[in-house]
């Protein structure tokens, strides 16, 4: 591929765009994602989650890192962060959460590199 | 002949929305940040315009990457406040301007900005954070209507910074060529600064590079447009890149602007800023 805006060959170590194959390959996990939207998408998933990935039609490979909530791997393999935050929520996890095990620490580890843990005011869901 | 009277540019993080529906203003760890909304509120309140032109983008909440506009904008007369997957935030729709938003959609593809046109486009933190931190007086309504245009910075190809520029002075067109005398504008960039929410390059900022955006927005703004997309991923991460919208913001301002007010404050994962530009 080849675009006077970007060099994919050359992005920042740690950095996955949503481009091309990865595009593609991870449209369908994304799809899954993006219909969490719906309450009641919401609800079968809760209710019977291996069956909702199927419908989905979602590959075995991702529906296991699923299960392992390695949300890196499932990065690295198309799922846009954006969707995919629907689906690690829904597995307990934050922003804060899902980052800090992308960057491969603990979220203590993660947060002693920053400025505030949350604020008070927030619950941990919302950061 | 319509007119545009100032620019203002916020983060639109959803952690922020939360803060405002619980009432958490003065939280001590993000007072810094809600802080900075003060005078751009009083600012909007004594100002008055009659339409905002908020330039954010959707994530992934009313489009799909199935079919996936590159720019897109909504002529409804009523936005809907979207569910993107925990439940809609406790607010009113947001009022639109059905016959302004039309003109702009005509002028814009006039102008060869092939917009898409969208009837029912929910908002999402995209744009409901910035609505709501500005507009927090919401007791008689909504008090200024909002032409929302999403911008595509999720699945490249994403426009180049030029675009979103080129974008900003075909809004400008649009607005000066808008029947109503003396009718106002505001232009509303969001997003950014530094960060970067995706693999191990989670939690990735870069303050003196977002000092340096600042300064270049309000002072040599082409400067910024003739870097590519590739120099904002390495210097202000990957999802900081979406600060090309406020160069739409800017686009659509004079060479001279007035700077009222600047703030930054970077707690979490994000390096905020705030800034609001008059038009002199």
């Amino acid at each position: 591929m080849k675009s006077r805006q970007i060099d994919p060959d050359r992005l920042p170590p740690g950095t996955y765009l949503n481009t091309g194959e990865a595009a593609s390959r991870g449209l369908a996990i994304n799809r899954f994602c993006y219909d969490l939207k719906r309450p009641e998408n919401r609800e079968r998933y809760k209710a019977d989650p291996d069956g909702e990935m199927e419908r989905y039609g979602i590959d075995p490979v991702d529906r296991d890192l699923i299960r392992a909530k390695d949300w890196l791997a499932l990065v690295k393999r198309g799922a846009n962060v954006f969707v995919l935050l629907r689906l690690s929520l829904m597995h307990g996890d934050s922003l804060t959460a899902t980052g800090a095990q992308m960057r491969g620490e603990t979220v203590e580890e993660y947060l002693a590199s920053r400025k505030i843990k949350a604020g008070a005011s927030l619950t941990s869901k919302e950061t | 002949m319509g007119r545009i009277v100032g620019g203002l540019g916020s983060p639109h993080a959803p952690s922020i929305g939360a803060l405002i529906d619980k009432g958490a203003w003065d939280d001590p760890d993000w007072k810094p940040l809600m802080d900075g909304y003060r005078p751009m509120q009083a600012w909007l309140a004594r100002t008055k315009p009659d339409a905002a032109i908020l330039v954010y983008n959707d994530h992934v909440t009313s489009f799909f990457f199935d079919l996936y506009p590159t720019f897109a904008l909504s002529v409804a007369a009523e936005h809907a406040i979207a569910d993107e997957g925990f439940g809609p935030r406790p607010l009113p729709p947001i009022p639109g301007n059905a016959e302004f938003a039309w003109h702009v959609a005509h002028s814009l593809v006039d102008d060869e900005f092939d917009i898409t046109v969208c009837q029912d486009m929910p908002l999402d933190h995209g744009a409901l954070t910035p609505a709501s931190a500005l507009w927090p007086d919401r007791s008689q309504g909504w008090p200024c209507p909002i032409l929302p245009i999403a911008v595509n910075v999720l699945q490249f190809p994403v426009p180049s910074p030029r675009r979103l520029f080129r974008l900003g002075q075909a809004l400008a067109r649009a607005v000066e060529s808008f029947g109503d005398d003396g009718f106002r504008v505001v232009v509303l960039g969001t997003g950014g600064l530094s960060h970067q929410l995706h693999g191990e390059r989670f939690g990735y900022q870069n303050h003196p590079w977002d000092m340096e955006f600042l300064d270049l927005l309000e002072n040599d703004p082409e400067r910024l447009t003739s870097l590519r997309l590739q120099d904002y991923i390495d210097r202000g991460g990957a999802e900081g890149s979406e600060v090309i919208m406020w160069l739409a913001m800017r686009g659509a301002l004079p060479a001279k602007v007035r700077r009222l007010h600047r703030n930054y404050h970077a707690p979490l994962h994000t390096g905020f800023a705030q800034v609001l530009f008059e038009v002199p």
